[in-house]
């Protein structure tokens, strides 16, 4: 990897290039510093066992840690990677543009994410899990330190999302397509004439998008989403990022290249 | 730049961006709205997507060269950003991710407790005065249909025991947060930041709903005090039209839909 190599002092502790995990990674590749790689099996629990409480006593993931010092929340982490790092600018010049990377990674952050998340666990991730020893699952999230967390990951391991959440979910995603649809329409990139952290935010959960909201988002509904999601896809950061994935999930991005790829 | 900053009574978000603009030494016309009566929405400010959708509700608005821009801290960070060495935000990336970090666990963690909370307190009987036509002539207006139901809400007066003590558990949390993290400091984040007066911002109106949150925090309490003093929240707070600036409320952010 070009770029300056930090890997004895910056270890980045990730899951699958997906959400949360996937926006520093690519924020790094893009960066071309290189980091040392740790990967947590979110679906293992093991981001509330003790050997990565050690590390991260908030059990969330990611974690970055440079210099001996931790750092958590993806998208402040991105940000530090901006600023910490030379190379390519990740962040426009302008003040304007920059408070619309912010706006643009707070409503994927806050308000589309988790209706995309609770979409995907309630369908995909959930039902898998439900399927292990309802004992060793009990013991997984009492480990929890964070007492919101531990009201997320029941919701989500429990599947208790009522029907109206659901619904709601379905509705501010739809809201959201055409949102980005719009503004995409507009300009090149999400929130100004460069790529930006907006993009590399937004993109981590929008690439599924196609493959989860197939009906919604499409080359004839959707043209300018599905440009920019194939322009991300192309770049060789995208490609370096992903294959740090270690599940099938890393796969669902060939949907790029034409594949035929599992919907969960 | 021509800049104009449309802003509620000082307290909330409105407080926050009045007394940043003032740190900042940046020109702006400001007009006051009356956020609780919907005047955010009532035509003269240009909305757009970004503001109709903005996470934070009903806060100020700031028209930057004509582009509305929304959100406390980004509003913040947009000032900083126009005005380097303003203090907003200390210099170091570390830190920096810190002051990041800190303001997104105020914004999404305590501010849609303290929101619920005042605006269950002083904006419901506010809006329970209106007429049934009043009221919807404000709401029709408004875009986000999440954000309207916020205001349907907060005019019924709906907020349950569970939601009440989950909000009275965020103040209190946040409460200890800032006593345990002023141990060694004055400030937030070591100097003064925006960090402060976004954390100001929300938790001080909690001293007349919530003051058991606030006893037995000598530290909480002098920060409060030096918050107060400092000329830009002095000239913030000089910008109030009524007799209880800290209650002006609006509907704010919703608590998180994972809980």
């Amino acid at each position: 990897m070009p770029g300056q190599d930090m890997s004895d002092d910056l270890t980045l502790y990730h899951w699958e290039p997906n959400a949360n995990s996937g926006k520093p990674m690519l924020t790094l590749v893009e960066k071309g510093v290189s980091f040392a790689s740790h990967y947590i099996d979110l679906l293992a629990f093991d981001q509330h066992k003790p050997d990565y409480l050690a590390i991260n006593p908030m059990g969330t993931i990611p974690a970055m840690v440079h210099g001996g010092r931790l750092m958590n929340e993806s998208t402040a982490i991105m940000e530090y990677v901006e600023e910490a790092f030379p190379g390519p600018a990740l962040m426009p010049a302008d003040a304007r543009d920059r408070w619309r990377v912010r706006w643009w990674m707070k409503y994927f952050d806050q308000w589309l994410g988790p209706s995309l998340s609770m979409l995907g666990w309630n369908v995909g991730i959930g039902p898998k899990v439900r399927e292990r020893d309802p004992e060793e699952l009990k013991a997984a999230i009492d480990r929890i330190p964070l007492p919101e967390r531990r009201v997320a990951w029941r919701k989500a391991i429990y599947g208790l999302f009522s029907e109206e959440e659901l619904a709601e979910s379905t509705r501010r995603i739809l809201i959201g397509i055409d949102l980005v649809e719009k503004t995409l329409a507009q300009r090149e990139w999400l929130a100004c004439d460069s790529y930006s952290l907006a993009d590399i935010n937004a993109f981590n959960s929008a690439y599924f998008l196609p493959i989860s909201q197939g009906e919604h988002c499409n080359d004839e509904k959707t043209p300018h989403i599905m440009r920019w999601l194939r322009t991300i896809y192309a770049r060789p950061a995208v490609k370096t990022t992903w294959a740090m994935g270690r599940t099938a999930m890393a796969n669902r991005i060939k949907i790029f290249e034409g594949e035929e790829v599992e919907k969960w | 730049m021509v800049m104009t900053l449309y802003h509620g009574e000082p307290t909330g978000p409105s407080l926050t961006v009045l007394a940043a603009l003032f740190e900042s030494g940046l020109e702006a016309d400001l007009h006051p709205i009356d956020l609780a009566m919907g005047e955010r929405h009532a035509g003269a400010i240009p909305l757009d997507d970004e503001v109709n959708y903005s996470v934070e509700g009903e806060g100020p608005v700031l028209v930057a060269d004509g582009e509305p821009l929304c959100d406390s801290v980004f509003i913040g960070c947009f000032l900083d950003d126009a005005a380097p060495g303003s203090g907003l935000r200390p210099a170091d990336p570390y830190l920096r991710w810190e002051m990041m970090a800190w303001c997104r666990w105020i914004i999404e963690r305590l501010a849609p407790g303290v929101a619920a909370l005042a605006n269950r307190a002083w904006t419901t009987p506010r809006l329970a005065a209106l007429d049934d036509a009043a009221f919807a002539a404000i709401i029709g207006r408004i875009v986000a249909q999440d954000l309207r139901e916020r205001w349907e809400e907060t005019r019924a007066g709906a907020l349950s025991d569970e939601h009440r003590a989950a909000s009275e558990a965020r103040v209190q949390e946040a409460a200890k947060k800032i006593e345990d993290r002023l141990a060694d400091r004055d400030w937030i984040m070591g100097a003064f930041s925006l960090a402060d007066l976004e954390s100001y911002a929300w938790i001080a109106p909690m001293r007349d709903l919530l003051p058991a949150a606030f006893e037995g925090k000598p530290r909480l309490a002098a920060w409060l005090d030096r918050v107060a003093a400092r000329p830009s929240v002095q000239r913030a707070l000089a910008q109030a039209r009524t007799a209880e600036p800290a209650h002006g409320f609006a509907p704010g952010p919703e608590i998180n839909r994972w809980g």
